[in-house]
């Protein structure tokens, strides 16, 4: 009777044990508000229920301040999965901060467009594909701009708003500009002319895509650059304002799944950017988020691929910098946007 | 007593010299190493860090010939500087209605002395966001009011700012400065105006003088919380306002250059430092002049 009872015990024990193992944990670091509500449900619940691994959502701190803690803790944030940009994710893989991901690990990765898994780099997977676009209201704006050159259309003097150095898109428009004068995308010298001359007419100047929005939306400014998932998200919310990619073209905001080098639980992290790569997860996140995918097979209505990059087609026409070089450049066009742009602003 | 004087004066002093005295300072100046000294030492050893991965002055050459730098840094200190003033004059007279009033507004005014610090410092920021931009209430309502043709520039600029920080950090101001003022004696305030000093005079001459270290107190609180204050010269200031603590915010999110940053913190916390330091000196100087002590 005993030795049932020292048996039982040890059955019990080894049994916490194996639901412990069983019970897998994953921590997937990323962006706060509706888009973390829409993760929650289009990936973070679907893969729970399918693979039994529990998902704790942080949605503390931007990308930026995201890519700080990992570099600050040399690969070990605290978290196994973190939604990055393709700039982030070539940094910190070249400093050995991230874990590269291979096709055994991620097989899902073979479907990623070439090109775009090219520019994120071996550590990063593009699980969403955005792009610069230029966002306009319906009910000001007729007839509608169709190029970038629109924005210095003498209509919109003190309508338009335009993004700080702090946020990404200022950087992007400087590619842009440049690419249209015939440059390298990272050779801003003409991006930063552009801007030069924008300023003025710059209603304000913003930080965050969230202060841009306040402006289009309160019908303040009538155009400015933004990103195309939220100006999906935009419209899809009533708001008379459309987006265009202009005749000239855009740069994308390619996003990517990372994993930190001193991620706890590799394995679920690797199922989990599996999952969020497979057809069923791009196709769901893509009509969420109204965001591209790097993904060609994806089965997604005509009117929205009409307004979003889903096609090696659509990925062929974007301008696509180097993003290794536009890291290093940077600085110094940080400091010539405050020389330059700054001064000219109101 | 004459003899008990010495032996207790020397029992003192035997125990603040036995090690057991110095115990219970292990955990608050452990922790004071590990969470404080440490980390800042990193900070200051990674300005030194060069981009060749050596180490040498390079960060603090590049900063000391930066003219935006420079810039970043005389508008920190303007800012600041306006902001300690503008707090601790505010401040005064609140700290002493509260210290001398016995009245039941004293709790309401304490209340309301208090409560910007019951809201946090970005909500409160929005709020000034609000009533300062250029259709914001302020404007909207001297417009209306035929006053001004076109709206007032009070965003944008050091001018919001100061204003925003000025509420944020007005609590400390008013608490530093109810605490120095409930330490002096009032029966010194009775017996000068027995002898037939003023309500002016009397502030001017004891009040105010007695008061001095908590005046000082109410400066640099504010002073050193401005320096390094970062959410509301960002909304406030503008594209055009730029203060280390937004540079750094750049050095370290955005253009992932930390050294550049360390430079940025490492000057700000000398300065810091020094005007404490000089000022406590001062305060002490003048105290001593005033023959207050």
């Amino acid at each position: 009777m005993k030795t049932f009872h020292y048996l039982s015990v040890i059955s019990l024990a080894l049994g916490l044990q194996g639901a412990q193992a069983n019970a897998q944990e994953l921590i997937v670091n990323g962006y706060g508000g509706p888009y973390g509500d829409l993760i929650q449900e289009t990936i973070i619940k679907p893969f729970a229920a399918e693979t039994g691994i529990d998902v704790i959502y942080d949605e503390t701190g931007s990308s930026g301040a995201d890519y700080a803690k990992i570099k600050a803790t040399g690969g070990n944030p605290g978290w196994d999965v973190n939604v990055m940009t393709a700039a982030q994710s070539l940094d910190g893989c070249k400093d050995g901060l991230l874990e590269p991901l291979s096709l055994s690990a991620v097989p899902n990765l073979a479907f990623i467009d070439p090109g775009l898994r090219d520019l994120a780099g071996e550590c990063g997977a593009v699980h969403e594909l955005q792009y610069v676009s230029l966002l306009y209201r319906t009910d000001k704006l007729d007839p509608a701009p169709t190029s970038w050159n629109d924005l210095a259309d003498p209509r919109l003097n003190g309508k338009i708003v335009l993004p700080t150095f702090n946020n990404l898109l200022a950087s992007q428009m400087l590619q842009v500009y440049s690419a249209m004068a015939g440059n390298d995308a990272n050779d801003v010298d003409p991006g930063l002319e552009m801007l030069t001359k924008l300023a003025p007419h710059a209603l304000a100047f913003e930080d965050t895509s969230a202060l841009m929005d306040k402006y289009i939306r309160e019908g303040d400014a009538w155009a400015m650059p933004f990103y195309s998932g939220r100006a999906g998200g935009m419209k899809n919310g009533g708001v008379p304002v459309d987006f265009i990619i202009p005749a000239e073209g855009t740069v994308p905001l390619v996003a990517t799944l990372n994993v930190p080098v001193g991620a706890e639980h590799k394995d679920a992290a690797h199922m989990f950017i599996d999952y969020w790569l497979s057809k069923t997860g791009q196709e769901s996140w893509a009509l969420a988020y109204q965001v591209g995918t790097a993904r060609a097979d994806v089965d997604l209505p005509a009117d929205f691929r009409a307004k979003q990059v889903t096609t090696r087609e659509d990925i062929q026409k974007l301008i696509l910098p180097n993003l290794s070089v536009t890291a290093s450049r940077l600085p110094e066009w940080a400091d010539r946007w405050e020389r330059e742009v700054v001064p000219a602003a109101n | 007593m004459n003899v008990s004087e010495p032996i207790s004066a020397a029992r003192q002093r035997r125990s603040f010299l036995s090690p057991g005295a110095y115990v219970p300072l292990i955990p608050p100046v452990s922790a004071l190493l590990l969470f404080f000294a440490l980390p800042m030492g990193m900070m200051i050893g990674l300005s030194f860090e060069t981009t060749l991965g050596g180490f040498g002055l390079s960060n603090y050459q590049d900063f000391f010939t930066d003219d935006l730098a420079l810039d970043g840094l005389r508008r920190t200190l303007v800012m600041s500087g306006l902001v300690a003033i503008s707090v601790t004059v505010m401040a005064y007279p609140i700290a002493y209605f509260l210290a001398r009033s016995t009245t039941r507004w004293r709790v309401i005014v304490f209340a309301l002395a208090i409560a910007p610090e019951l809201a946090g410092v970005v909500l409160r920021t929005y709020g000034w966001l609000v009533i300062l931009e250029k259709n914001g209430f302020i404007n909207d309502t001297l417009i209306s009011l035929g006053l001004i043709e076109e709206p007032l520039p009070l965003i944008g600029n050091m001018f919001g700012a100061v204003v925003g920080l000025t509420h944020v950090l007005l609590p400390f101001g008013i608490l530093s400065l109810l605490t120095s003022i409930q330490g002096i004696d009032q029966n010194l305030e009775k017996s000068a105006q027995i002898l037939g000093a003023s309500r002016l005079s009397v502030l001017r001459h004891i009040v105010f003088p007695l008061s001095l270290p908590g005046i000082m107190s109410s400066f640099l609180i504010a002073f050193t919380l401005s320096a390094s204050a970062y959410a509301t010269p960002a909304l406030l200031g503008g594209i055009k306002f730029k203060v280390l603590a937004t540079m750094i915010y750049r050095e370290v999110l955005v253009l992932v250059n930390w050294p550049a940053a360390a430079v940025m913190a490492t000057v700000l916390l000398v300065i810091v430092i020094g005007i404490a330091f000089f000022s406590t000196r001062a305060e002490n100087r003048i105290v001593n002049r005033l023959h207050v002590r």
